[in-house]
């Protein structure tokens, strides 16, 4: 691209490679990456710009400590302090550190489309724009999971600095965290892109989904509870979604010798399997499994929500117009 | 960058037999009805047409918003069902009337936010948004935040991101719509500006604002219920009347309105005066533009108003405008428009979001 110049009007005279044809084209991979790296640093001024830093501070760790101590502390009534106590508090802190980080991913996206087509109306404007309205939605929601991590440390540091949770760091199977924690990225935002196509065609009402989606996703994903106390047909749910396969495996990776959310006495994955718990290797390979099926269906999905916005011109539908 | 080279460019735009239902209940709304258009690069071309005639609509399925229902429509030789992602990157659009903006971000760093979208390097990003704010009077205000701005400087920041990309063909939808009188005259300069500075670079405006389509348009079509009924150069489309006499009449009192006139034997259209503001108040004085076959069709006027108590206060011929042609062609004036819609709140809005009409 040439340099801008004023021109004799006194307005830039900047023709962005004028009037060739090769500028409709674009430039591939650059313009992609430079796309998602607008979107994700959009996100997090949108994120992070609305109060000073200290507020967003105490905002992003203040619902995460809070949601786990709130469980905690249901669990010390019932769970008692014993040996089973102790061992049922490890995995509900752990599931609920993690909840702030899969909770923020999964509902950010469609977040984005609601707040930029409802609060600031640009959506219309990001999506006449020639960067991919999807990787623009990826890049916000990277942002947001960027903030929900945030959380998610915190909340892990409180747990056990405050709360006493035992992490033996020389025990924890570093390799197994860092896969477990890069393959479950795709698939929580590729949920997150999934919801994101149901907003896009909704009205106000939406503002409610990211929230109720995660809400029941919480409940057959082994975040607090192993999925062994649910009924089985809720177990099948529960083993076909990827976050499940995260959690677990991110837990695994952090106290081996925990108890697992997936398998157990009784469980559907042991009696299909006849194993009493998936090991590591499982778990990485039916995370990359699930996650690749639910990343396409999104992307699929997502396609066919655009298409139909586009169609009956809901890509800049605001409640209040 | 010379004539030359746009003219071996295709049509800047071109539509033909386009057509956009709206899907709503009880009965579907057709907001474009069959538009055939070329529009040839470099042209400031105009859609004048009263609220809910199908301009936004055209607008949107151009800068590959909404498909259409049926028919074809290009820029630049691209499609605009199957080549959105090619015309996205050489248009760009602003539309007027509207709050939009990220509020708490910088005006400086919502623009380069955009110009990043637009494939600008980094730098050349920052160095493209400084230009542009000191272009369109902004140069203060960079870093503030969007939701400080007033109306008008909100707008002319829409028209910097507007131009970040320096569109081949620049969509300007009601770009003045809700601006004081100074704040517009100042957008329709800066865009006046900018399509100058480079030959070639092609506008299209919708308005309903007639001085502005005057002003600003090389060639305008006059659309009405989803129809474009002309199509021409300002002095082309206000020729049509000029055969006629085109007065501007004022009275104390109109029983029944304009149609009353428009009923009598010579008179092409009456309609009321767009700048009728006196009307309603408790001192009435009712202006109604009047376009009579020749001038013996005046004492049937005057006649018709003496029977109904009206009292002449002011006769006056007038050149015509473009709203006498509009009136001609439709038989309404904008102002007969307006006054419609009041009594029927809502149906424009349901044109333009016919979805939320269908779901009320």
């Amino acid at each position: 691209m040439t340099a801008p110049a004023p021109a004799a009007s006194g307005h830039p005279a900047f023709d962005g490679n004028g009037f060739d044809p090769a500028r409709a084209e674009g430039a591939g991979l650059a313009d992609t990456r430079r796309h998602l790296w607008t979107a994700i640093r959009l996100g997090w001024q949108v994120e992070s710009n609305w109060t000073d830093p200290l507020l967003f501070f105490i905002y992003t760790v203040a619902k995460p400590v809070a949601s786990l101590l709130l469980l905690v502390f249901m669990v010390q009534i019932v769970g008692g302090t014993g040996a089973a106590g102790e061992a049922i508090r490890t995995f509900v802190v752990l599931g609920s550190a993690l909840w702030a980080m899969l909770m923020a991913g999964i509902a950010g996206p469609a977040w984005s489309v609601l707040d930029d087509r409802e609060r600031y109306r640009m959506l219309k404007y990001l999506y006449v724009s020639p960067a991919t309205f999807l990787l623009v939605l990826v890049g916000r929601g990277v942002s947001k999971l960027a903030v929900g991590a945030m959380g998610t440390i915190v909340a892990l540091l409180f747990a056990v600095v405050v709360l006493g949770l035992r992490v033996d760091l020389a025990a924890v199977n570093w390799p197994m965290l860092a896969l477990t924690l890069l393959l479950g990225l795709p698939p929580i935002l590729a949920l997150g892109v999934g919801l994101a196509a149901i907003c896009l065609q909704t009205r106000q009402e939406s503002w409610s989904y990211p929230e109720a989606f995660a809400g029941a996703l919480f409940l057959v994903s082994g975040v607090v509870f192993p999925l062994s106390i649910l009924p089985a047909p809720v177990q099948v749910i529960g083993l076909i979604n990827p976050v499940t396969w995260w959690v677990a495996g991110v837990r695994g990776a952090i106290l081996p010798s925990g108890s697992s959310s997936i398998g157990g006495a009784g469980s559907l994955w042991a009696s299909v399997t006849r194993t009493l718990v998936p090991d590591g290797a499982t778990t990485i390979a039916v995370l990359l499994l699930t996650g690749t099926v639910s990343t396409l269906a999104a992307i699929v999905l997502f396609r066919v929500s655009e298409r139909r916005a586009r169609e009956r011109g809901l890509l800049d539908l605001t409640t209040g117009s | 960058m010379t004539a030359d080279v746009t003219a071996t460019l295709p049509p800047a735009i071109s539509v033909a037999g386009l057509r956009r239902v709206y899907p709503v209940k009880p009965k579907p709304v057709t907001a474009l009805d069959g538009i055939d258009l070329q529009v040839a690069p470099g042209e400031f071309f105009g859609l004048l047409g009263p609220n809910g005639a199908g301009k936004t609509t055209l607008i949107k399925i151009l800068t590959t918003l909404l498909l259409p229902s049926a028919g074809e429509a290009s820029i630049f030789g691209f499609d605009v069902a199957t080549e959105a992602a090619k015309i996205r990157r050489i248009m760009n659009m602003v539309a007027g009337g509207e709050q939009s903006g990220y509020g708490i971000l910088t005006v400086r760093e919502q623009l380069w936010m955009f110009s990043q979208f637009y494939g600008l390097g980094s730098r050349e990003g920052w160095r493209r948004v400084d230009e542009l704010l000191d272009a369109v009077g902004l140069g203060d205000q960079r870093l503030q935040r969007v939701s400080t701005l007033s109306t008008g400087q909100r707008q002319k920041m829409n028209m910097a991101r507007g131009l970040l990309n320096d569109p081949w063909i620049l969509f300007l939808d009601e770009p003045t719509l809700g601006l004081d009188v100074s704040a517009a005259r100042a957008v329709r300069e800066m865009v006046l500006a900018w399509k100058g500075a480079v030959p070639g670079r092609t506008v299209l405006l919708t308005t309903h604002y007639m001085a502005e389509a005057d002003e600003l348009c090389e060639r305008i079509a006059i659309v009405d219920h989803g129809k474009i009924l002309a199509i021409g150069t300002p002095t082309e489309l206000k020729r049509r009347v000029q055969r006629e006499s085109v007065l501007r009449l004022e009275v104390n009192r109109l029983d029944g309105g304009p149609a009353v006139l428009a009923r009598l034997p010579g008179v092409v259209s009456a309609a009321l005066a767009a700048d009728n503001v006196e009307a309603g108040t408790e001192a009435q004085r009712v202006a109604v533009n009047l376009v009579l076959r020749d001038d013996s069709a005046l004492t049937g006027v005057m006649a018709a108003l003496g029977e109904a108590g009206s009292r002449v206060l002011g006769l006056r011929t007038s050149e015509p405008t473009l709203e006498d042609v509009f009136v001609e062609l439709v038989g309404r004036g904008f102002a007969d428009e307006a006054d419609a819609e009041a009594a029927d709140e809502g149906a424009d809005r349901d044109r333009a979001h016919p979805t939320e009409a269908a779901e009320r």
